[in-house]
């Protein structure tokens, strides 16, 4: 007679496997035991700034942690096991810190972390923290590119607050605009997750002088950010039709010039949701978490993180018969693994080391 | 006969603890509650018929919350300068589940009798205007760009049927 574990089991089963599968995956990496092309490309990203992101701490908690791009040097910088951080986002000029802090027992939602817990600003290397608004205060705050003000999004409307006092400075009708916007290098538009282009979840960005928006991409999308030259966005899309995953289908990370066109796949992999892309500064490699589990990076321990070439781009990993089927020429890699961690934030500055050791 | 007199017993002691549970303090919502909500949350109170359930409008996904619009004939307007026969577009939040489960930490005010969206269904229902300035989050829209004017916010549905 055979024995049939219940659901719950064999899920329980499968979530221990695959956390033990990435965490072999993620410390073999970290050890040293990259291929030449991988060893390679951290040696490239080695000196190129900070990477911020929160991942659990050894008490649980959520806290933010700073390292190398190629992962090195890794360390908490908050520190706070009676709270969880979240959403850290460096300023442009990579000099301060803008994040959200949550009572340790609030769970970290996925669509709502932008407007979760309190904000807080901080030095770069997390240093002098201020808690500068009350619980849900300045929702998907984002910093202006001199750092003088942030851009927020509330069910009420867009409105931009001077960073120093608080003060609210205009706003705008948000159109359809609803979480997770950020502000231009340039400082003239906003990228967001909107719901006013007949699809549910669609990226599109924002005039803040007119108030006018496009779509950039309509079928579930979500976590855009910008290319550093403002021309292109970087966000994880769903594409409609895959029979994997229960024909649910597996999020990947793609880009779109601004106004819609020239998408192109940057990486995918069947049995991993790809979310959180960023360009680093100089636009020449891209950040982004992969979690088996929708919604696994902030519900649960987050992923190892990941790193590749955008010249290399597009990029599918692992077996990903369907994807490669529909994707014929794409590469295989390089990749760099980083540590366990979700949003995570690049700068070129120096700033975040100001308190680490060599 | 002792038998008999451990019968009556047991009936006795049956019928205190039924009456003595009746006057427990209860959680759920009784009649008075309903009918409070719906009459006095939002701005609009009508009872409309549900005219159909678009392909794709109603689903269930994982950890995948949003609103889907659907279409109503008015049937009766309670409250609100609505006019009967008129055609209007509602979103209901999540709308795979019961109307009384549908609350989370999105969207706190939520709730309702309903249990099911059955296209042709009576609904009673505590509506807002518009939809945007009560909801911050995805929309499955089958209806964009075929309907002009505001689309309501259900906050509290009852099943009128």
């Amino acid at each position: 007679m055979s024995i049939t574990p219940s659901p719950r089991y064999r899920f329980a089963s499968l979530r221990i496997l695959r956390c033990l599968c990435l965490v072999i995956f993620s410390s073999a990496a970290l050890a040293g035991d990259l291929s030449p092309e991988v060893a390679k490309l951290a040696g490239e990203v080695r000196g190129k700034g900070w990477i911020v992101f929160p991942a659990r701490s050894e008490k649980g908690d959520w806290d933010l942690f700073v390292m190398r791009p190629d992962g090195s040097q890794r360390r908490n910088i908050t520190n706070t096991p009676d709270a969880n951080e979240s959403y850290p986002l460096f300023s442009r000029d990579g000099s301060r810190l803008l994040y959200r802090r949550l009572a340790r027992n609030e769970i970290i939602d996925g669509n709502r972390y932008g407007e979760q817990g309190v904000p807080v600003v901080a030095n770069a290397d997390g240093t002098e923290p201020r808690v500068i608004g009350g619980e849900g205060d300045l929702p998907w705050a984002s910093w202006s590119p001199d750092g003088q003000a942030l851009a927020c999004l509330s069910v009420k409307e867009i409105t931009f607050v001077d960073a120093a006092s608080g003060k609210v400075l205009r706003t705008l009708p948000r159109h359809g605009f609803f979480q997770q916007m950020t502000w231009s290098p340039d400082g003239k538009w906003l990228s967001g997750v909107a719901n006013s282009f007949g699809t549910a979840w669609s990226i599109a960005r924002m005039n803040i002088t007119t108030g006018e928006a496009n779509a950039v991409s309509n079928v579930d999308c979500c976590t855009p950010d910008w290319f550093p030259d403002g021309t292109k966005l970087i966000f994880s899309n769903r594409p409609p039709g895959q029979k994997t995953n229960n024909g649910q289908g597996w999020t990947q990370l793609w880009s779109a010039d601004v106004d819609g066109h020239n998408r192109q796949l940057i990486y995918g992999e069947d049995g991993r949701h790809i979310y959180g892309g960023q360009v680093s500064p100089d636009g020449r490699y891209v950040l982004f978490t992969g979690n088996p589990q929708e919604d696994g990076d902030p519900g649960e321990s987050g992923a190892p993180m990941g790193l590749m070439r955008l010249s290399d781009a597009p990029i599918i990993g692992g077996e990903s018969k369907e994807l490669r089927a529909l994707h014929p020429d794409t590469k295989s890699g390089p990749v760099l693994t980083l540590p366990t961690g979700w949003e995570p934030c690049w700068t070129f500055s120096e700033s975040p080391a100001s308190h680490s050791k060599p | 006969m002792k038998s008999v007199a451990g019968i009556h017993l047991l009936g006795f002691c049956l019928a205190v603890f039924v009456l003595s549970s009746c006057n427990k303090p209860s959680y759920r919502f009784t009649n008075t509650d309903k009918d409070a909500k719906i009459k006095t949350l939002g701005t609009v109170e009508v009872t409309a018929r549900l005219v159909e359930i678009p392909d794709g409008a109603i689903f269930q996904r994982d950890l995948y919350d949003y609103a889907a619009i659907l279409k109503y004939e008015v049937v009766a307007v309670h409250r609100g300068t609505l006019e009967k026969g008129t055609t209007i577009y509602v979103g209901h939040y999540d709308p795979w589940k019961p109307r009384s489960k549908a609350a989370d930490q999105r969207v706190k005010l939520m709730g309702g009798t309903l249990r099911e969206f059955r296209s042709g269904s009576l609904h009673h229902m505590a509506l807002e205007t518009s939809m945007d300035d009560h909801y911050l989050g995805g929309i499955v829209d089958k209806y964009f760009g075929k309907h002009t004017g505001p689309t309501y916010w259900a906050v509290w549905t009852n099943a009128a049927d």
